[in-house]
């Protein structure tokens, strides 16, 4: 039973972490596209799409966001790491847990306070560019906040029971 | 309580918590104790989205990561060599600048190290430099060139800069015109010593033929465009930088794909996503930074500090000597990138009130951490160059000090002698 539940996890991390992939890699290569194209039209043809720009500073929250949910998988996040290389082994492990959980809390925070503001922008009804809502574009706080924060807690509790293997 | 709060939040930062979440934790504790609603958070953050120059960073960047994964490190170095390699110092010389043009056409994002030094190093050694001289050589090369457009650390120091109204007047062109001289400053330094350090090795040159130059350029006939347009582009003002990114991430893309055809359509996917989770890790503690330093301001911690400082540091000369070795210190425990984003928010209103020029300090600021990647015990080249050639890493300490002193007298140069930075500056 605990088998099956496990595999069906880890079925599930596997399919959100290609879709991470796919999502990211189109977001950029839309990025390049769409920027190289309004260089083209406002030199050329004097115009270019009018709701190129914002589109575009919306999109690199968007990769920056995505691109810190995919550097969770495997803790690859920037630290200051002073102490923890200096720990004897079973003190690091009990470290590992113990960081992994704090950033899960934290990012958990992140998101519950980060969705009450898109809900709150989705009540006012504000507009980003282009009649597209803001809240769509700043959905990706809380969506990012909650999926890293679900990752720290794996790898938190994954150390916990030695069974972290660097992907999650 | 908010004291055992800060207390805790320091203690997870040293056991090794991402930083994004140590600025995060801190920042709300600050809002939560100023009674301001937390979802300033999720608003803070959005700022990602309404700085037009931010559009630079992942472009720049993903340029850079193809380049390192093609031959152009090769190519580069083989038309550096027919161009400069008749001068005396031969190859050391070429090694310099072909790292300091490739730091700065990858942006500076640290692959210079990965791409450039597994191909100089045997051939330093094949030209008969000593083992130690090549070593130190390629470890210290791998941050050369963060002076130079596009240099992405630069980029970020302005867009911080620009957030803050003690900087409104940087502009990244200017800044960009600013790394110039002192970038040259260490080029010629660096130089300067390995033809000193040489005087009794025999160093072969390469004579210097049209033939061969022709041979080259044919060779790299369609990356020489490359610096060209980035580097007129943008100091001829004619591109804004976010432009230039923008055509050198779909130039780059092209040629290297479709026309040198050295980097695989398989690849690409593997590559994006490698260069983006860089970007992201940066913009996240950007985004997050933006919010804890709105905090700070609000609580006028920059005065407060400077308050400070003003009964010990009287004057402008000590504080930047105070200055250089504070960022030594911190370059050697912080990553650039996280550095700047956290460090200049509090530096710059200080120094300003020091008199020193806000594009001055950013010259200065990255110059000096530019030595931190060096310094041991924990400077970043170092642990990449001992695992890159499999040396063990007081080898590396050893044959990179000397360098590291050379640079370092670049540095007390470049922040003592204002006049490098800012002469082209009106």
């Amino acid at each position: 039973m605990a088998g099956k539940a496990i595999d069906l996890i880890r079925q599930g991390i596997r399919i959100l972490q290609k879709a991470e992939d796919s999502v990211l890699i189109g977001l950029l290569l839309l990025m390049v596209f769409i920027a190289v194209s309004q260089i083209f039209l406002r030199n050329l043809f004097d115009s270019g799409l009018s709701f190129g720009d914002e589109l575009i500073r919306v999109l690199v929250l968007w990769i920056s966001l995505m691109g810190a949910m995919v550097a969770s998988r495997n803790n690859s996040h920037v630290n200051i790491d002073l102490i923890s290389r200096y720990l004897p082994g079973h003190i690091k492990k009990f470290s590992t847990v113990l960081v992994g959980f704090f950033t899960s809390v934290i990012c958990a925070l992140m998101s519950w306070f980060s969705f009450n503001f898109v809900m709150m922008e989705k009540s006012e009804g504000v507009i980003a560019f282009s009649g597209i809502p803001a809240w769509i574009c700043e959905s990706i706080i809380p969506v990012s906040f909650a999926i890293i924060s679900i990752r720290y807690l794996l790898i938190s509790f994954a150390t916990f029971f030695n069974s972290y293997k660097q992907n999650v | 309580m908010s004291i055992l709060l800060i207390c805790i939040i320091i203690l997870f930062a040293f056991l090794g918590a991402p930083l994004f979440s140590i600025i995060i934790a801190a920042a709300m504790t600050g809002f939560y104790f100023s009674d301001i609603d937390l979802s300033v958070m999720a608003i803070e953050l959005y700022r990602i989205a309404d700085t037009p120059i931010l559009i630079a960073l992942p472009l720049f960047t993903f340029a850079g990561y193809i380049l390192s994964r093609s031959n152009t490190s090769e190519r580069l170095v083989r038309l550096t060599q027919a161009l400069l390699g008749w001068i005396p110092g031969g190859l050391a010389i070429v090694a310099f600048v072909v790292c300091a043009v490739f730091t700065a056409l990858t942006g500076a994002s640290g692959v210079t190290i990965v791409a450039m030094g597994a191909l100089l190093y045997p051939a330093l050694k094949q030209a008969g430099y000593k083992d130690n001289f090549s070593l130190g050589l390629v470890t210290t090369s791998g941050s050369l060139g963060l002076l130079l457009p596009p240099s992405l650390p630069l980029i970020l120091y302005g867009v911080i800069a620009q957030q803050m109204d003690a900087g409104q007047a940087v502009s990244i062109e200017k800044l960009f015109i600013a790394g110039i001289l002192p970038a040259l400053l260490m080029i010629v330094l660096l130089s300067l010593w390995s033809i000193w350090a040489n005087r009794k090795t025999p160093v072969p040159l390469t004579p210097f033929t049209l033939k061969n130059v022709l041979a080259t350029v044919r060779e790299s006939i369609w990356e020489i465009p490359l610096p060209v347009f980035v580097f007129t582009g943008v100091y001829s003002g004619y591109f804004a930088v976010s432009e230039a990114a923008a055509v050198t991430a779909m130039y780059v893309l092209i040629i290297e794909v479709l026309v040198y055809r050295e980097v695989k359509l398989s690849d690409l996917s593997g590559i994006i996503r490698e260069s983006m989770v860089m970007v992201g890790g940066i913009l996240l503690i950007l985004g997050v930074c933006l919010a804890f330093t709105n905090f700070l301001i609000d609580a006028e911690v920059p005065m407060k500090i400077f308050n400070a400082c003003k009964i010990f540091i009287g004057s402008k000369f000590l504080f930047l000597i105070l200055l250089n070795i504070f960022l030594l210190i911190l370059g050697t425990m912080l990553d650039i990138f996280s550095a700047i984003i956290i460090m200049v928010p509090l530096i710059l209103p200080i120094a300003q009130e020091y008199g020193v020029d806000p594009i001055h300090l950013g010259i200065i600021f990255l110059a000096n951490m530019q030595i931190g990647y060096l310094t041991p015990p924990v400077g970043m080249n170092l642990f990449i160059a001992g695992y890159r050639f499999n040396k063990p890493i007081i080898e590396i300490y050893r044959a990179t000090i000397p360098f590291m002193m050379v640079l370092l007298l670049a540095v007390l140069i470049i922040t003592y002698w204002p006049w490098l930075s800012l002469v082209f500056i009106s």
